[in-house]
């Protein structure tokens, strides 16, 4: 029990693909997981007869058997994939703003572009073009980023150089005149916590891309049955995992890893870490500056906590169709305006809008007959939280969640009434389950310095690695990624 | 990139004005040394793991109930809402287990958390707390929890609360809430006791319903005395719809004894409310497991079973008991909470051998794939080996 190649840190989205990895390979792991399932946000809850997904909206990146994606490649690699059930969602979004505007988005690139010229008939030729330059864009990602050409230039990928790092207001306003037009195009936005005018062209591009191309998928028994997956590949390959048992201390001798203390006060010795928590836990919290180079705490100044979320789980006594729902995902707006969107995350002032997603359009199966299940989310920042009393908490909570509940009533009349179960969860939930600054949910706040351009994952001590959203942009396919990596530089070091 | 000498980002337009930001930021931007801890001390504010109480006093309540009045040694209780619980850490005969206890104090006042004890027949832990337990004695606990409280998103401001013997004390404390801090929720009690002896909390209750207009209190008494006056019998349908009138816009709270919540229910469900409006604690392990529905025919509740444990040792239990209960006797303590299968603290994975879940055990589909039981209201249905 005392002894493994590789701690990992976390049983999140990147320390399961990671765990996982490491010991399908044969080396000796351990993984250590604070609460007592895996997961980390990818996991459900249980209230009354409705499970509840927590944090899946649409999985991006798997693809289907005839046109795979990375991520469908990965579960294969990671011996998953048949141990797992996938739903496919037809459209990629509906974008709703009260009064104003009611268009739903097929997962597909011409009978999207379609939908946008039906509706925005003047902005024909804009919509043809910025289409046109995403797929261009993509197209150069693909084949001068992730595939790393030697040849790469500005000369060579000119759609690529001219545009990854603009903020995505600038290129809509290039193609764009209509402001609904554009807060349609730019719905995703939600899905990183920028709005357009901070957030990269490049983010946009890809998310619109990677959708349309791959679909969004769901999977049955939602995203706990993949970290359940992970996690029995983990023990099939002779990992062992520990629940209810976090890592208080990593030991670190003279820049290396020597052991992880668990909360039990357990000493493991390894050689070897993967944290799947924050950085700046695993490097303030953890390890401990005086363990540190000056460089690495230096290396966080540039950084800021990301977003954190207020989510009302709602399990309703009703069929979609009986309140109007018709379409997975939504995203909504009360004025349409984005900057004000994002002001809202900051206070406890009424919430401008919202992403909604039910689950039981794509998987009918999802809930009991005769209900649904959907959830509303809204991206808010911890501070204001923080600031509260812990005896106005429940009050605070109460009240925002029944402002996002209006607007959800507002678009699908009889909403409130259905409602049979509702659970709230806000920064300080996150921050009690996910144990991240902030309750962030999606790492670093990824504004365009925040790109794997700029930002180095080499770890400045020497056996430590890390997974997760505060490595990658955050989001499932970039977690879960980030595990494996971490994993297959670990198997590299330990073949040297 | 294979050419490491250069970085072909370079090259993108911005690249250069983004690294020059940055190299601003790092001389400038936030301090994270600072915030050093943050994390945990918010979490210990709402979350923290365990509690560690002192016995302030101790309230005899009725012939079978007390109050224990619970200070912390820290100084600091977390925020609970009404009808939550803390699972009660204790050690007897050798034994260490836990029982968890609905918060009967209101939540507007944190410098103690009062727990009502009433004695079960034949219980292991109610029987310690009652007998053993002293004032200046330490307990320690989990942070409170639990779903059944009053949610302003979905439940009625009009309120009927089903309360039979120790299950009122959920219900006090939202009692107490409401008339403390004047919420305009409108409130009545059902409550049902053996005899008028048995009824606990009766003269706040009564005290509290003449103050304030929006209590009624029904008390229900099923074994009167020839010549009680009120209501008695068991509190059925007939009785709500003649005392309530129009149903449909309440929302029920039902919590007692495992008989009294089998026939509430069926009595609720009656009356053709929706689900929403029906509100049930959760219940612990039933008092026979082998009457239960599903429950394999020919397996008695004496029988054991081996059961084998990741650690390699293997360790006796019978059927008749949860697994976690029979563990513990075996001094192989299971991280535990509600201990009625909701949220699945305990969970472990079952590499060989089945298990019955008691009606009520909320299990994620994907531990039934997975073959995940939750130990506290599991029951052997033969041998077995379990990861820890």
């Amino acid at each position: 029990m005392s002894n493994f190649d590789a701690v990992v840190i976390g049983a999140g989205n990147g320390g399961l693909t990671a765990a996982t990895t490491l010991a399908r390979s044969g080396v000796k792991t351990l993984l250590l997981e604070q609460h007592n399932v895996p997961g980390g946000c990818a996991t459900s809850f249980i209230r009354g007869r409705f499970e509840f997904e927590v944090a899946l909206h649409q999985l991006s990146g798997l693809g289907s058997e005839d046109k795979p994606g990375p991520l469908r490649r990965l579960f294969a690699k990671l011996g998953v994939l048949n141990k797992l059930e996938f739903v496919e969602e037809h459209d990629i979004y509906r974008t709703w703003v009260s009064d104003q505007l009611d268009i739903t988005l097929p997962a597909d690139r011409k009978a999207t572009i379609e939908v946008l010229i039906a509706h925005f008939p003047a902005e024909k030729e804009g919509i043809q073009r910025l289409f046109g330059l995403i797929y261009q864009f993509a197209q150069d990602m693909l084949q001068g980023v992730y595939g790393r050409d030697p040849d790469f230039s500005a000369e060579k990928y000119p759609t690529f150089c001219n545009y990854a790092l603009r903020d995505s207001q600038s290129v809509l306003d290039e193609f764009i005149k209509d402001p609904l037009l554009q807060l349609t195009i730019a719905s995703y936005w939600g899905y990183v916590g920028q709005p357009p005018r901070s957030l990269s062209f490049l983010d946009l591009a890809m998310m619109l891309f990677i959708y349309i191309e791959f679909k969004p998928y769901h999977f049955k028994g939602g995203s706990q049955a993949l970290s359940q997956a992970l996690l029995d590949s983990f023990l099939e390959a002779g990992g062992i995992a520990r629940f209810n048992c976090g890592a208080r201390k990593i030991v670190v001798d003279n820049g290396e890893m020597r052991a992880v203390v668990t909360e039990h006060g357990d000493q493991i010795d390894t050689t070897h870490v993967v944290s799947n928590a924050s950085l700046v836990t695993t490097y303030l919290d953890m390890i401990g500056e005086e363990h540190l180079p000056v460089k690495a705490v230096a290396a966080l100044k540039p950084r800021s906590i990301g977003t954190s979320a207020v989510t009302v789980y709602c399990g309703l006594d009703c069929e979609p169709a009986d309140i109007g729902i018709e379409v997975s995902t939504t995203f909504a707006s009360i004025s349409g305006e984005m900057d004000t969107m994002i002001g809202s995350a900051h206070s406890f002032e009424k919430p401008e809008g919202l992403a909604m997603t039910c689950y039981d359009l794509a998987d009918p199966e999802f809930s009991s007959p005769g209900t649904c299940q959907v959830s509303l989310i809204n991206l808010c920042y911890a501070d204001h939280w923080l600031e509260l009393p812990p005896e106005s908490y429940h009050e605070a909570k109460y009240k925002y969640a029944s402002q996002m509940l209006d607007i959800a009533e507002r678009m699908h009349p009889g909403f409130r009434d259905a409602l049979e179960e509702v659970e709230v969860s806000t920064p300080l939930t996150h921050m009690n389950y996910l144990r991240t600054p902030g309750g962030s949910i999606y790492g670093f706040t990824n504004f365009a310095k925040d790109n794997n351009m700029f930002t180095s994952h080499r770890s400045p001590l020497k056996g430590l690695y890390h997974a997760g959203a505060w490595v990658a942009i955050g989001g499932f396919q970039p977690t879960l990624e980030s595990g494996t990596q971490a994993a297959k530089a670990i198997i590299k070091a330990i073949q040297k | 990139m294979k050419n490491k000498m250069t970085n072909p980002f370079e090259q993108v337009a911005g690249y250069k004005e983004i690294r020059e930001e940055i190299e601003v930021l790092s001389k400038y931007g936030d301090d994270f040394t600072s915030q050093r801890g943050n994390v945990n001390a918010t979490v210990d504010r709402y979350h923290p793991k365990r509690l560690n109480f002192q016995v302030s006093e101790i309230f005899t309540e009725t012939a079978l109930a007390k109050t224990f009045r619970l200070v912390p040694e820290n100084g600091y209780l977390p925020p609970f809402q009404a009808g939550q619980y803390i699972n009660l850490f204790v050690e007897t005969q050798g034994v260490r287990s836990s029982r968890p206890y609905s918060i009967a104090s209101a939540p507007n006042q944190r410098a103690y958390y009062d727990l009502t004890v009433k004695a079960v027949p034949d219980g292991f832990v109610s029987s310690h707390l009652l007998e053993d337990v002293k004032v200046g004695d330490h307990l320690s606990s989990t942070g409170p929890m639990g779903g059944f409280f009053h949610n302003p998103l979905s439940h009625a401001n009009e309120v009927v609360y089903l309360a039979g013997g120790s299950g009122i004390t959920p219900m006090m404390s939202m009692i107490r809430e409401v008339t403390d801090r004047g919420l305009k929720r409108q409130m009545h009690l059902f409550y049902g006791s053996r005899n008028p002896d048995d009824i606990i909390y009766k003269q706040e209750l009564e005290r509290l319903a003449e103050m304030h207009k929006n209590l009624t209190v029904d008390f229900v008494i099923s074994e009167p005395e020839d010549d009680y006056q009120g209501l008695t019998g068991f509190i059925n349908g007939k009785l709500l719809q003649e005392r309530l009138g129009d149903l449909s816009k309440k929302t029920f709270f039902l919590c007692g004894p495992e008989a009294m919540y089998k026939f509430c229910r069926k009595e609720l469900e009656g009356l053709g409310l929706r689900r929403k409006q029906i509100r049930v604690e959760v219940f612990g392990p039933p008092g026979d497991v082998t009457a239960q529905p599903g429950w394999p025919e020919g397996l008695t509740a004496d029988m054991t079973f081996q059961v084998k444990v990741s650690d390699s040792r293997t360790l006796e239990v019978s059927a008749g008991e949860p697994l976690m209960n029979g563990l513990e006797r075996m001094n192989l303590e299971l991280p535990a909470a509600c201990r009625s299968g909701e949220c699945s603290y305990c969970r472990v994975k079952l590499k060989s051998g089945k298990v019955f879940h008691a009606p009520g055990t909320k299990l994620r589909k994907s531990d039934l794939q997975f073959g995940f039981i939750h130990p506290c209201m599991a029951y052997p249905l033969g041998d077995l080996e379990i990861l820890l």
